[in-house]
């Protein structure tokens, strides 16, 4: 976890009560918030939930059915071209051409947003060295690794030098050690004042945040920095358990009266407990598998971490939608 | 308008372009394949046409006739049949195209002065060369009946009359008929806009598929930028075509070259700008290769076949089809080219046609910058 | 086996025609193309505009140009005496032919004389220009022979019964030589060819750009069931075009169908073999759909080039006749037309029918072999 930026920042990027519509399908629905500058703001959420149509109106490219916004100052139904000057945007598809080199996408970029010759060749040696592809430079980008394309593709987009920048899913698909790295960079240009919007549906990266903005089938379902969303969404204790048959062994628990809901986690389950106290529950996990014959190996009590959060707050809204069919335990 | 901008973009497709050396050499081969088989091997001239002959008169006049048919180079004798059912076999196995039937009365009728009937029974599936074909006989028959003409009249009255009438036909510009100089100049429009077709009716399309678009308008890049720096590279191909298309022309197939070089140049750069823009029209408009494919064939190169007046005339059409024709930038094209080949002349009679390919370039290419859409959905 | 094949082309036939402008253009491209062609193709010439040079104007000279203004063949679009005027309609196009008559035409004939006249022909329409001169030659000679009868009419005194040949010409299959009796059937093989081509081989394309062959492969799928599941839906689509232009060509053209359409989709299953095996053959050397498309042109077009449709096989030169034995295009052009105008079963088209099969079963089992091998 790092610093968080100085609080009296301006706001870069604020919507209110977005909508998008495709036919009746509703993508995107009555969503507010605000990023403000220098923040790395993070928009979490299960594919599907509406990230890649926000942020894709956020920067112009799709016009939403209802609401407003403003990023850097300027309408995005308006002044949808006037954005395109003051971000970098990174598609989920990491949009470079294949059949072109290293260096000849980066020329082309630095092109389409007109760099003076000097900043050309100042801003090329930057990205070529930032991705770690001063070797690689006449390379053709078909050629590259998932990683390295990643990395080229953020260059190219902050080519300009854009104060905000929006990154759509740009570590799906990557090894894990490319992500740290990517990681790295996000945090070196957040350092140097640029704001950055970026969705994932990573949960570790989320944690890597300063804010976070929890979205699901196109609803904002909670808003505020990782410690916040923990803090006031996940009072309760919430216990990890290693054992055999873990999918009956969640159908067991979940009928207990200390146990507020338990999904599968990795191998085993989490249980979110009733109440803040882990160990009455704790006892009743440990008695009733011995009792039905699961062996457990490990039942204890953990710091919970985002996905947690996550996966409480998405069934909660499951639950508060779905009409109620079973009888109440 | 920027022009960096605009020059990055031209660069990259420049080097896209490079990089698939395939299409590149295809880009340039098609058209030369297309000019060899124009040139060499497709011919609307018929000639040595195979025919068979059922002479059931068997007398000096009808094998006058015969010989004057075996004499002529558009007929290739075959052989004597002696009965229906083998001329029938003949034609229907294609080994002869034509028959010609003399009854048996043919001989007494001329010697009576009166009419005698015979027949050419042609294969008729094929329209085409029975139409043509059917014109030779004509030829030939209306010589014969001068002839007998001629020599029924010193019978008759001792004069020897002379002939009246000397018609003199003076065929300018192609004296020999030779149908290359007709065909050559017209495939160079048929060619240049199937490969506008074929080249930049995927351009957009594909970096739509390919996800480079979204990317694309993501950036400050103008749409006006867009569609002229897609063009530039692309107008390079299609002149570098042009060249070798009107080399070929003048120096392989010898048709002659009257008019201005440079006028012919600038009229095809005109032309070419136009059908390129169409292509990046249906590029945008379709966003998937597949779709773009099969439009760019119907508009771009099926009217430039069909209906630029390049093979088909277009005084044969109905009017209304006629008039369809009008805003087929190929025929202005074809119109121009046999103009500046064959005949010589240059923009004080062809403004018109020139002038209607301008504005087709500034209408389509205005069209592909409007349809070009900064937006996704 | 048959399961997996009817999935992938369920699935194909649904991303083909999800599109409605795909749709659109896969089953209304048919219909316009034959509509254009059927009406706009014809190399019969007639309404040659004719420009009239008299610098004569006697009643002879206006009796030789009746003649020609009479005839069906000929327009009047412009009468003068000036000849440079006749020079600029040549030049602009306006007229195809000049019919110069110099002074004198009449005093010529009527004392005994040969009269010249010129007949100024663009050639730049060859096509054209030698029509017009047969069909003037033609005219000529006639009027000729009865101005000679009544020279000599006048100087012998009395009638002069002539005999002459009356050719009738008569063309069987297709009494009036109606053009599109003859393109249209033909632009049935030509629509079948290209959709199956293009379509098959940008589709299979299409599926490895985007990576998802290898997802089908490392599926139990057999290539044999994936290859038979991508191009049948383009052999159905042929099918339908088959029978859309035939339906537009019997209704709207009144095209005779005079054989067994059943023979006619089984010819066309035959031809689909080739087409589809060359579309697939494509497939397997192409990496993008840039390049499907334009190697597919490149087979396409001199296969329509040279089987006949258009251009006569006869005239073309030995090499490109020998060529033309291996374009499947023109054994099928035979048995469309073949059905259609003229009648004729299977006792005369086999060799056509057999000469498909063999084509067919070489192609589609060298682009499978290949198909298997660049996977």
């Amino acid at each position: 976890m790092r610093a968080p930026p100085v609080s009296s920042a301006e706001i870069v990027v604020e919507v209110q009560k977005l909508e998008k519509r495709f036919g009746s399908f509703i993508a995107v629905a009555g969503i507010s918030f605000s990023v403000q500058r220098g923040e790395i703001f993070g928009f979490l959420g299960p594919n599907g939930a509406g990230k890649s149509t926000t942020i894709r109106m956020l920067c112009g490219l799709l016009a939403p059915s209802a609401g407003s916004g403003r990023v850097a100052g300027f309408d995005i139904v308006r002044d949808a071209e006037k954005i395109k000057t003051r971000i970098g945007y990174m598609s989920q598809k990491f949009s470079l051409y294949d059949e072109l080199t290293v260096e000849e996408n980066i020329d082309f970029y630095s092109g389409i947003y007109r760099l003076s010759k000097a900043k050309k060749i100042e801003r090329k040696e930057w990205v070529l060295a930032m991705a770690g592809l001063r070797d690689h430079r006449h390379s053709l980008t078909s050629e590259l690794s998932g990683g390295w394309k990643q990395r080229l593709a953020l260059g190219c987009a902050v080519l300009h030098e854009p104060p905000i920048l929006f990154l759509d899913e740009p570590t799906s698909g990557v090894d894990p050690i490319s992500r740290r790295q990517f990681w790295d960079l996000i945090y070196e240009l957040s350092s140097q004042g640029v704001t950055v919007f970026i969705t994932t549906h990573y949960m570790e990266e989320s944690e890597y945040c300063d804010r976070l903005g929890v979205i699901y089938r196109g609803e904002l379902i909670a808003l505020g920095s990782p410690r916040e969303l923990k803090a006031r969404h996940l009072q309760e204790a919430v216990i990890e358990i290693e054992c055999d048959r873990p999918n009956e062994a969640m159908e067991l628990l979940e009928h207990l009266p200390e146990i507020k809901e338990a999904a599968l986690f990795g191998k085993g389950l989490h249980a979110v407990a009733r109440g803040a106290d882990a160990a009455p529950a704790v006892q009743a996990i440990r008695e009733a598998l011995a009792g039905a014959g699961f062996r457990a190996p490990r039942i204890e009590s953990i710091t919970p971490t985002l996905e947690d959060v996550f996966v409480s707050l998405i069934e909660a809204r499951d639950r508060a939608d779905a009409p109620q069919t079973e009888v109440q335990r | 308008m920027n022009l960096r901008r605009l020059w990055a973009i031209a660069r990259k497709e420049a080097i896209h372009i490079r990089r698939d050396p395939r299409s590149l050499g295809l880009a340039l081969g098609i058209p030369m394949l297309m000019l060899l088989s124009f040139g060499y091997a497709l011919t609307l001239d018929v000639d040595q046409v195979p025919f068979v002959v059922w002479d059931q008169s068997g007398t000096p006049q009808s094998r006058d006739l015969v010989a004057r048919f075996r004499a002529s180079r558009y007929f290739d004798f075959r052989g004597a049949v002696e009965n229906y059912r083998a001329l029938e076999h003949e034609i229907d196995t294609r080994d002869a195209y034509l028959g010609l039937v003399i009854p048996p009365e043919f001989a007494r009728r001329l010697d009576a002065s009166r009419a005698a009937p015979a027949q050419a029974v042609v294969d008729g599936s094929d329209s085409n060369t029975a139409a043509i074909v059917l014109g030779y006989p004509q030829g030939i028959t209306t010589t014969f009946n001068q002839d007998v003409m001629l020599a029924q009249v010193r019978r008759s009255t001792g004069l020897a009359p002379s002939p009246a009438l000397d018609l003199r036909p003076r065929v300018w510009f192609n004296p020999d008929l030779e149908s290359r100089n007709f065909i050559v100049p017209g495939i160079m429009a048929v060619i240049m806009g199937l490969i506008a077709a074929l080249l930049t009716s995927l351009t957009i399309a594909r970096e739509w598929e390919r996800g480079t678009m979204e990317q694309l308008i993501s950036t400050p890049v103008r749409p006006a930028e867009l569609v002229l720096g897609k063009l530039l590279p692309y107008l390079g191909i299609g002149m570098l075509d042009m060249a070798i298309a009107v080399l070929m022309a003048v120096f392989l197939f010898h048709v002659p070259l009257r008019g201005s070089v440079t006028f012919l140049f600038a009229v095809g750069g005109v032309f070419m700008i136009g059908t390129l823009a169409q292509g990046i029209l249906i590029s945008t408009v379709a966003r998937q290769q597949l779709l773009a494919s099969q439009v760019a064939m119907i508009s771009t190169f099926l009217p430039a076949f069909l209906l630029s007046g390049f093979a088909f005339a277009i005084g044969n059409m109905p009017v209304a089809i006629q008039v369809i024709t009008y805003i087929v930038p190929a025929r202005y094209f074809v119109a121009m080219v046999k103009g500046i080949f064959l005949r010589g002349v240059g923009v004080a009679t062809l403004w018109p046609d020139l002038l209607f390919l301008v504005i087709f370039a500034l209408v389509v290419a205005g069209a592909a910058i409007r349809f070009t859409r900064k937006r996704l959905g | 086996m048959w399961e997996r094949i009817l999935t992938v082309l369920r699935k194909e036939f649904r991303s083909v025609l999800r599109d409605p402008r795909m749709r659109m253009v896969i089953f209304g491209l048919p219909v316009v193309q034959t509509l254009i062609f059927g009406y706009a193709v014809s190399l019969d010439v007639r309404h040659v505009r004719l420009g009239v040079l008299d610098r004569d104007q006697t009643p002879a000279s206006r009796a030789l140009v009746a003649r020609f203004t009479g005839s069906s063949y000929f327009d009047a679009v412009a009468y003068t005496q000036d000849e440079a005027v006749a020079r600029r309609l040549i030049d602009a196009s306006d007229a195809a032919a000049i019919l110069q008559i110099n002074s004198g035409y009449e005093a010529c004939l009527r004392g005994g004389r040969t009269a010249a006249v010129q007949l100024i022909v663009d050639g730049s329409d060859s096509n054209t220009a030698r029509f017009v001169v047969n069909y003037a030659s033609v005219i000529a000679a006639t009027y000729n022979n009865q101005l000679v009868l009544d020279r000599a009419l006048r100087q012998a005194g009395r009638i002069v019964p002539i005999g002459s040949v009356d050719l009738q010409s008569r063309a069987w299959f297709n009494a009036d030589l109606e053009s599109r009796n003859f393109y249209v059937p033909g632009i049935i093989a030509n629509l079948v060819m290209l959709v199956s081509l293009m379509l098959t081989s940008m589709a299979i394309v299409k599926e490895k750009e985007a990576g998802t062959i290898e997802q089908i492969m490392v599926t139990p799928i057999r290539p044999v069931e994936f290859i038979l599941g991508k191009c049948a839906p383009f052999a159905v689509i042929g099918f339908l075009n088959v029978g859309l232009v035939a339906l537009v060509g019997l209704f709207w053209f009144s095209i005779p169908l005079r054989g067994s359409f059943a023979l006619l989709l089984f010819g066309t299953a035959f031809f689909l073999l080739s087409t589809l095996g060359i579309g697939l053959f494509i497939s397997t050397v192409s990496q993008t759909q840039q390049q499907a498309m334009m190697t597919t042109f490149f087979f396409f077009f001199p296969a329509m080039l040279f089987s006949g449709f258009i251009f006569p096989i006869a005239n073309m030169p030995r090499v490109i006749q020998w060529l033309s034995f291996a374009d499947p295009l023109r054994y099928y052009l035979v048995i469309i037309r073949g059905i259609f105008l003229k009648g004729i079963g299977l006792q005369l088209l086999w060799p056509q029918f057999a000469a498909l099969l063999v084509i067919g079963v070489i192609v589609m089992t060298f682009a499978v072999k290949r198909f298997h091998k660049t996977l």
